[in-house]
């Protein structure tokens, strides 16, 4: 055998057993998936309890520069007042200073159903935004490395906070946290253990919502669960067990929304439910014509426990609406 | 008083590992080799482009609107590329042409003469088949697999066990091919033609018809070592599910095996009692 030969039988089994060595540790530690690629969604996830009903994701800048959001700014006047308010209170001007956001909601305890999160990405001025907690009373601290900016809710005749407490953490640069005091500690707390990425169900889903610029996934059951609605209407919402909502916007908008039902038979139903609403939505759509491209655009797809429906909502629709809105004025 | 040293004939095992060692360097660096890298080097680039897209956040590949994770890409590159493809041709190619060759360059001459038996050159042979293109098949596989299976998030640890099954059976099936092939190149003239129909023409075929006739391809024996693995949207699979006709992972291997021993049985034989003309 030539010293050549010895060469590549050496390099062969090297590659084998190096691939093997490493394939056998990842089975038996159960390395996670991030460590050869790319890990799902966004990284600020690692923030997200692993329990969390609904996750939604927005890439801001994406949605606020489409030519989509445009001609909505221009159909719709009165859509700044809110962005403002928000920019009054925070500081943050979310057309300008935010790249993208995360939110989430847990389960809560006891009254408190429902905690939820913002964490957003971007460029924040710290100074500035202190400043602004001063002037509102707010409070500063340190908490495992991190400034929280707190700032006290509803106070009562005795001047003592019985609301909730809003605060606003710096958790890294060009990262923010907002939401109830508890959860953001807790989110802190929650930095290098398990996290909405260790939640495989869910982490699937997000998972086959790449491309989308806007999302949503949650836990359908869990929520309507907490939202104590009468038992007559808990009755007639259908067995869903996940749901998941994504849109790309830009010219139009493209949307996509997947149930997954508790059981083939109850996805099925489901299937027959929105079959019987598109029909008569279609049927309605007949009589206007702004609509009609819409309504055409709506396919429902999904087999199993799994109902899916794809619409697109073109550009042209937001003309047509702002077109018969100015009609109407006159 | 005349003494005559005579050197006792080496056994069938000594001698095969003695045209093992021959032939494994020939193996390795002819020219088939070129086509070997060629051939094993394509699934590697497709995983390279694939991982690049998915890092560039665009889905690798997509059924039905919705983006197929790793270890499905994995699945799929395995059993349409590697199982019903790159091993056949390997076997096709490299197990005809075990004997054809030494006949062809009109050196068989030289490996029959020595005191070996005839089928230790077969044998032997058949080792440095097997030997190179295990060598060379699987160090692919293992490449393939580190690149596609975390597209989308597929875990390693969840599915090492399959890269373990798919490793060993590609060596099975490595072995059965090449066997079988060197059996046909041992018996018959034009061997890669035949082979060339078998794989690729009786095999899809057979595997597509109800009845016995899929019991003498070996695809079905490497379909069932992995049925899962088997993309299930194929017409083709799709009949067969509808004939619904597998054999247990157990059935599986023993027949390989059974296969292999067979056909190596038979070519051996065929290069002990053929005489083989060289064309002058």
């Amino acid at each position: 055998m030539t010293k050549r030969t010895r060469y590549f039988m050496f390099g062969s089994v090297t590659v084998l057993l190096v691939g093997l060595c490493t394939g056998l540790v990842a089975f038996y530690t159960g390395m996670p998936m991030g460590a050869f690629g790319r890990p799902d969604g966004p990284a600020e996830l690692r923030y997200v309890p692993a329990d969390a009903t609904l996750v939604a994701f927005a890439n801001v800048q994406d949605v606020m520069r489409s030519e989509f959001r445009q001609k909505l700014r221009a159909a719709i006047t009165d859509d700044e007042h809110g962005q403002a308010e928000f920019q009054k209170q925070t500081g943050i001007d979310i057309e300008h200073d935010i790249d993208h956001v995360v939110a989430f909601v847990e389960p809560g305890s006891g009254d408190d159903n429902h905690n939820g999160m913002v964490i957003a990405a971007g460029r924040f001025e710290a100074g500035r935004l202190e400043a602004l907690a001063r002037e509102h009373e707010g409070l500063i601290e340190e908490y495992k490395g991190k400034r929280l900016v707190t700032v006290v809710g509803d106070r009562g005749h005795d001047e003592k906070p019985h609301g909730d407490t809003f605060t606003v953490a710096f958790l890294d640069p060009g990262l923010i946290a907002l939401g109830q005091t508890g959860v953001v500690k807790r989110s802190i707390d929650r930095q290098g253990g398990q996290s909405v990425l260790d939640n495989h169900e869910m982490m699937n889903l997000v998972h086959d919502l790449d491309s989308a610029n806007a999302w949503a996934v949650g836990r359908f059951d869990t929520l309507i669960s907490q939202a104590r609605l009468p038992e007559g209407v808990a009755g007639q919402i259908p067995a869903v067990r996940w749901f998941s909502a994504s849109g790309h916007i830009n010219g139009g908008l493209r949307g996509t929304i997947r149930a997954e039902a508790r059981d083939e038979q109850a996805g099925q139903n489901l299937r027959d439910v929105v079959q019987g609403f598109m029909a008569l939505a279609k049927m309605q759509a007949s009589q206007k014509p702004e609509l009609t491209a819409l309504m055409n655009s709506i396919q429902l797809s999904g087999t199993g426990k799994t109902v899916s429906l794809n619409f697109e909502v073109p550009s042209q629709i937001i003309d047509a609406f702002s077109e018969a809105h100015r009609r109407a004025e006159d | 008083m005349e003494t005559r040293t005579t050197r006792a004939m080496p056994s069938l095992l000594t001698s095969s590992l003695r045209v093992f060692d021959l032939s494994l360097g020939e193996m390795l660096w002819s020219r088939r080799t070129v086509f070997l890298a060629l051939i094993v080097g394509g699934p590697v680039v497709i995983s390279i482009i694939l991982r690049i897209v998915d890092l560039m956040n665009v889905p690798a590949m997509r059924v039905n609107g919705v983006k197929m994770a790793g270890p499905s890409i994995f699945g799929l590159l395995i059993w349409f590329l590697f199982l019903r493809f790159i091993v056949p041709i390997l076997g096709i190619f490299y197990g005809t042409s075990l004997i054809a060759d030494e006949v062809e360059d009109k050196t068989i001459t030289y490996l029959f003469t020595r005191p070996i038996p005839r089928s230790a050159v077969l044998l032997g042979k058949y080792l440095a088949y097997l030997a190179s293109t295990v060598l060379i098949v699987l160090p692919s596989v293992m490449f393939v697999y580190f690149l596609v299976v975390p597209i989308g998030g597929g875990g390693i640890a969840g599915t090492f066990p399959n890269l373990v099954r798919d490793l060993g059976l590609l060596a099975v099936g490595l072995a059965a091919y090449g066997a079988l092939f060197a059996a046909v190149g041992a018996w018959v003239k034009r061997p890669v033609l035949l082979g060339l129909f078998f794989a690729f023409g009786f095999e899809p075929f057979a595997l597509a018809v109800p009845g016995y006739l899929k019991r003498f391809t070996i695809a079905f024996y490497t379909q069932g070592l992995v049925p899962e693995a088997m993309p299930q949207e194929s017409l083709i699979s799709l009949l067969q599910s509808f004939f619904h006709e597998t054999v247990s992972p157990l059935e599986g291997v023993l027949t390989l095996l059974v296969i292999t021993g067979l056909s190596l049985a038979l070519a051996a034989r065929a290069v002990e009692r053929r005489e083989y003309v060289l064309e002058q």
